[in-house]
């Protein structure tokens, strides 16, 4: 059964069904939702802060907006699945449990980061998590991915790997080969597509001429869902199946999430040409994620507002005692400047 | 702890010294006693070995004049760096980093105009700016490595010739050129007459080759075998000398320990025997048409001298016909009479310098030096006498000259002449001459003007010997005369006095046994 | 004097026996596979084919699909393939048949695979070897002939070895697989099936050391990949003359070990470099600056570079031939090097 995502219509599509529209969900999956999502909300809110405030280097591609599909996915995977990530992978390595500390001392080109200073946002990962990085190519995580899941196979291991790349990624001849890869191996590898609608700062419709980049996986073989991306339950729901075919050795899939970028792709706000209009992003925000999913822990009592409030304030601490962290931490010594160039 | 090493004063009147050649490469390891140096002075080229030992490390190159008692170099522990702004930086050791600092710098070569990306042209047709390798704007063109090598054996690459591409001076260039110049320090020592006292301009020409290359390989292993080139068979292509070649013949000992032999001014043919060919390099290196004879060495000792002596003084030289016929009885007798009694018989020129020794002692105005208070006349009767060596003249000093036996004053002088023409003549027996004579009797002269050693104030020429005729009864009657050129120094002596000079010493080469004792 | 003076015991005991490149790779290969069971290989008709040259006859035999692995035509998908399973521990071996398809795939070699250890602070390695055939001389035109070490040599983090003979074909191969850096090894076509002696055993040869392929005092020539084998000819030429040619072999041009190549030069004061690749851009301008850096003061000639003009490849073979660096001008450059007046 397809989901039909909001303002736009795939359900022409028949794919397999990921789960039906009224998600059920354990009052612990709501919850574990609702912290990484306001994990998420908070550092890339308070990274934009720093940015605009002048204290981070480089760039910084915010992931607002788009937090119930880290989160959706993640809950669905264990600490020894693989997940490969994109220019825009923040959210993905707070939901895949990377510290705050580690994450914007990194930010900070500190020592004490996750790259020890030497890659800054677009490499975050941490491989005891299974992050096998951000990436600042895009479209370059996607065969990566499917080395990991080949390397579980090959060691007989039951893991999985998640792939996430945007709809502009799609358009890359690296998602093709290794979709096709990934398939005709039948290697145990997810596909995310989180479509937000914009390749940087062009529309989907102007990059390609199909509506629902799922229609793609069709090609490879490749069985695809279709997910509101702005639905945590749901992406988890589209996600846990995926992942239990893949770790059944029925090979991969793709699971397209319709989503949004509150902010610029690059920064917190662009300043150049309008190329999209303050009505459709008030329009998305209106169905924020984490306010769908407040909504519904409150309306179905899993939670209380005061245990909601306490997550978001726990938080804030969190963030503010990392970003201390950060700031106090060492800047790389220049010595070390051909430190990890080789192995060995 | 660094060992200054300063040029020597040889002898009591050497001024300065100039450094012929470094006989050690900077930073090789000396021992205390090992040659260090070869020095030229305006008297002697002599070795000059090491008074400690330690790493060599020059600070003036081959070729400086400096004064007596300058430092030259430094003798150091291992790696001790020579003390103070007087030292040049120690050139670094093959295969170390560190490039060393030229000791005196030549201008850079002109980088070749490299456009090349594309099949390289590999004809070597390299713009030739001419023979000695001058780029744009007279810029001498050499290699690094060439200006390395030079430095480091203070060689000055405006003396070296270049070979390379365009004519840039390569380090092949410089090495032919400090070969040349051992062989050349060989040859002063072999006591070749007429050698001149300069590098060759084609060092190939001096190893009695003709330019067939030899490859640099070939030519260090030549070396540090000392083996002569010129008489080694090339197989190689073109009879060009391979590795292989030179293993075919013994090492020889250095030629700098070869003994004098007789001049033999015939050119060599190449297919004799690299021993016999030895002394033909002499006439292979004679100087040519073209050839710049630099005033380094004794050259330049000899030119300054007489060009000072005679800046210096009033000279004019009286001819003075003597008759001989007495002392050439003598000496016939004497050879007779002495054949195996193991004296020496004296030569004409012993007894001319017995003869002027005594005059001396009558006419002390001829035994004097010209000092700014005035005419000194001195006591001492030392007698110098010429004698010709490769490079140019020496002049030892017999002592005492006038109360010599005859017989003493003739070994005493063939001692002498000998250890000149070999080259290992004490400094000290060409110090102090009051007065001289020089002969060019043997070589057909009969007058000229013998120039005064500056110090002295006179000079006494030996003409030929030569029939002359005495006029009997008007019977025309042979006899045995010579001319003897008298230059004198008009300051201290007038024209008459040296005159009678002359006439002493005239009368007692008429009546030489008043000279045997 | 064409000789391999340094390989290892076996060769004295006789262990040894003359190989074909091809033959030596897939020794190699097959050996490092049997040593770590984390090896595998991937790539085009690396498995059921053997691979276009031979590469990689009978592993599927003994190895299995499992770790022999047919891959579609999809390079950037083969060797990010190989990159994930590298980061995940695996020593992947990926083929790229010809070098010049590297193109296609070359972020995944120059962005992820090169950097991924730098860019993560040190926390993975990628252990990935990638197989590639490259040079000219087969006729096989501008698209499947190219030697394009110094793309990838340019690269901090990747490692490239360009074997010159059936010996280091597998010493090079078996070292690149057991390194745990990305190394690309830059088989050369036209050797594949060219002999010489190589021990049974498997054995490594050092990434990053040079080696003195002969000893010569007049000029240091430094040669790569196939052009080893031509510098050697050369030397034999000019050694009849007396011209004693020092040939060294980087063997490994990233890291480039320049020690052995400035110490040589400082002796015989005079270099040449010859590679395949075109001149301009190419390692040979990269050697000759190192030279001129640490050995200024002991060269008596320019650093002389020979390698292809400024073209692409030719098909026709008298064309092809005019292209290739070879034996002449290697002498010739030697003698212009040499020249004296």
């Amino acid at each position: 059964m397809v989901h039909k995502a909001p303002r736009k219509s795939a359900a022409k599509i028949t794919r397999q069904a990921a789960s039906t529209v009224t998600h059920p969900a354990s009052a612990q999956v709501i919850r574990d939702l609702h912290e990484r999502m306001v994990r998420i909300r908070l550092f890339e809110t308070e990274a934009g802060k720093l940015m605009e405030a002048g204290k981070l280097p480089g760039f910084l591609h915010l992931y607002v907006g788009q937090e119930a599909v880290a989160a959706g996915v993640m809950t669905a995977l264990r600490d020894d699945d693989q997940i490969t990530s994109t220019h825009r992978g923040h959210g993905h390595a707070v939901a895949k449990g990377v510290s705050f500390r580690h994450m914007y001392a990194e930010l900070y080109g500190r020592v004490t980061g996750a790259c020890l200073g030497r890659g800054g946002s677009m490499h975050i990962n941490d491989v005891t998590l299974g992050m096998l990085g951000a990436n600042g190519i895009v479209g370059a995580g996607i065969p990566i991915a499917v080395g990991a899941a080949f390397a579980a196979r090959y060691k007989g291991e039951d893991s999985v790997a998640v792939t996430f790349f945007g709809d502009g990624a799609t358009n890359i001849g690296a998602f093709h080969e290794a979709a096709n890869m990934a398939a005709i191996l039948r290697l145990p590898v997810i596909f995310i597509c989180e479509n937000n609608g914009y390749a940087e700062f062009t529309p989907q419709s102007k990059h390609m001429l199909i509506t629902d980049v799922a229609d793609r996986a069709a090609s490879y073989g490749m069985p695809s869902v279709i997910v509101d991306g702005m639905d945590a339950v749901a992406v988890h729901h589209a996600a846990a199946e995926a992942v239990e075919r893949a770790r059944a050795g029925e090979g991969p899939m793709m699971i397209e999430a319709k989503t949004y970028r509150y902010y610029d792709h690059q920064g917190v706000k662009g300043l150049r040409h309008p190329y999209r209009s303050d009505a459709e992003v008030e329009e998305w925000k209106a169905r924020d994620a984490i306010d769908l999913l407040e909504a519904r822990a409150l309306a179905d009592g899993t939670a209380t507002r005061a245990e909601l409030d306490d997550t978001w304030q726990r938080t804030r601490d969190a963030i503010a005692e990392a970003i201390a962290y950060a700031e106090a931490s060492p800047l790389p010594d220049t010595a070390d400047l051909l430190l990890n160039v080789y192995s060995g | 702890m660094a060992v200054e090493v300063l040029l020597p004063k040889i002898g009591l009147t050497m001024q300065e010294g100039t450094i012929d050649e470094w006989l050690v490469p900077v930073g090789a390891f000396v021992s205390e006693g090992d040659a260090l140096l070869r020095l030229a002075t305006d008297k002697v080229d002599v070795d000059v070995e090491a008074e400690a030992g330690g790493l060599f490390h020059p600070v003036v190159p081959a070729g400086a004049t400096v004064p007596a008692g300058a430092l030259i170099g430094w003798l150091l522990a291992d790696g001790e760096q020579p003390p103070g702004p007087a030292g040049t930086p120690m050139p670094a050791e093959p295969g170390t980093t560190g490039a060393p600092e030229p000791a005196h710098q030549a201008v850079p070569a002109a980088p070749p105009s490299a456009n090349g990306s594309h099949v390289p042209s590999v004809d070597g047709a390299a713009a030739r700016n001419g023979h000695h390798g001058r780029g744009a704007g007279g810029r001498l063109l050499s290699s690094p490595n060439a200006r390395r090598v030079a430095a480091e054996a203070g060689v000055d690459l405006g003396a070296v010739r270049g070979t390379g591409p365009g004519g840039r001076i390569v380090s092949e260039d410089v090495e032919d050129f400090l070969a040349a110049a051992s062989v050349q320090a060989a040859q002063a020592s072999a006591a070749l007459p007429g050698e001149p006292a300069t590098l060759p301009d084609e060092p190939a020409a001096l190893l009695g080759e003709s330019v067939t290359p030899v490859s640099p390989l070939v030519r260090r292993l030549a070396k540090e075998r000392g083996i002569d080139l010129a008489g080694v068979q090339g197989t190689g292509v073109g009879g060009r000398i391979r590795r292989a070649d030179l293993d075919a013949v013994p090492a020889a000992p250095k030629p700098a320990a070869a003994p004098a032999p007789a001049p033999a001014p015939a050119p060599a043919p190449t297919s004799e025997p690299a021993a016999a060919r030895r002394p033909s390099r002499a006439v292979a290196g004679a100087p040519q048409p073209g050839d710049v004879l630099p005033f380094t060495g004794m050259r330049g000792t000899i030119a300054r001298r007489m060009h000072a002596s005679l800046q210096e003084m009033a000279q004019l030289t009286h001819g003075y016909e003597v008759r001989m016929d007495a002392v050439v009885a003598l000496r016939a007798q004497l050879k007779q009479e002495w054949a195996d009694s193991g004296l020496p018989v004296p030569s004409l020129n012993d007894f001319l310098v017995k003869a002027a020794a005594l005059a001396l002692r009558a006419h002390p105005l001829l035994n004097a030096a010209v000092h700014e208070d005035g005419v000194h006349l001195v006591e001492d009767i030392h007698v110098g006498f010429a004698v010709a060596v490769p490079n140019g003249l020496l002049v030892p000093v017999i002592e005492d000259a006038a109360a010599l036996p005859l017989t003493e004053l003739a070994r005493r002088s063939r001692e002498l002449a000998e250890s000149a023409r070999a080259g290992r003549i004490s400094p000290a027996r060409l110090e102090g001459a009051t007065f001289t004579v020089t002969s060019l009797g043997g070589y057909g002269v009969d007058f000229f003007t013998p120039v005064i050693n500056p110090g002295n104030v006179a000079i006494l020429g030996v003409g030929r010997l030569r029939d002359g005729v005495e006029w009997v009864d008007d019977q025309p009657r042979r006899t045995r005369v010579l001319t003897l050129s008298l230059t004198f120094d008009h300051r201290a002596v007038d024209g008459a006095p040296a005159a009678e000079f002359l006439r002493t010493v005239a009368a007692l080469l008429g009546k030489p046994l008043r000279l045997l004792v | 004097m064409t000789t391999i003076s340094e390989a290892p015991a076996a060769a004295q005991d006789g262990t040894a026996r003359k190989l074909t490149y091809v033959k030596a790779f897939n020794e190699g290969l097959a050996q490092a596979m049997r040593e770590d069971e984390n090896v595998f290989v991937a790539g085009e008709d690396v498995a059921g084919y053997g691979g276009v040259f031979r590469m990689f006859d009978n592993l599927l035999d003994e190895f299995g699909p499992r770790r022999m692995i047919d891959t579609p035509i999809s390079e950037a998908a083969l060797v990010g393939l190989g990159v994930g399973a590298a980061a995940r521990g695996l020593r992947p071996v990926v083929d790229l048949m010809f070098m010049d398809f590297i193109g296609v795939c070359l972020d995944q070699i120059v962005n992820q695979a090169a950097k991924m250890k730098y860019m993560f602070g040190g926390a993975v390695s990628v252990p990935l070897t990638i197989t590639t055939a490259s040079g000219a001389g087969l006729g096989a035109a501008a698209q499947h002939s190219q030697s394009l070490e110094a793309w990838l040599a340019h690269v901090p983090g990747l490692k490239v070895v360009m074997p010159c003979d059936a010996y280091t074909a597998k010493g090079l191969t078996v070292s690149a697989i057991r390194d745990d850096n990305p190394v690309v090894v830059m088989l050369n076509k036209v050797l594949l099936g060219s002999k010489s002696e190589v021990p049974e055993q498997i054995y490594g040869i050092p990434l990053g050391q040079a080696h003195t392929a002969r000893q010569g005092s007049d000029v240091t020539v430094i040669a790569l990949g196939r052009m080893v084998g031509e510098a050697l000819a050369a030397a034999d030429e000019l050694a009849a003359e007396g011209i004693e040619v020092e040939v060294i072999d980087p063997r490994t041009v990233q890291p480039l070990d320049t020690e052995t190549m400035i110490a040589s030069v400082r002796r015989t004061n005079r270099a040449l470099v010859v590679h395949e690749a075109v001149t301009f851009g190419g390692l040979g301008g990269e050697i000759a600056a190192q030279i001129q850096d640490a050995a200024f003061d002991y060269l008596d000639a320019p650093v002389l570079r020979i390698g292809a003009p400024f073209s692409p490849v030719p098909f026709s073979p008298v064309l092809e031939k005019a292209y290739v660096p070879d034996q002449a001008r290697i002498v010739q450059g030697c003698r212009r090097l040499l020249e004296r007046s």
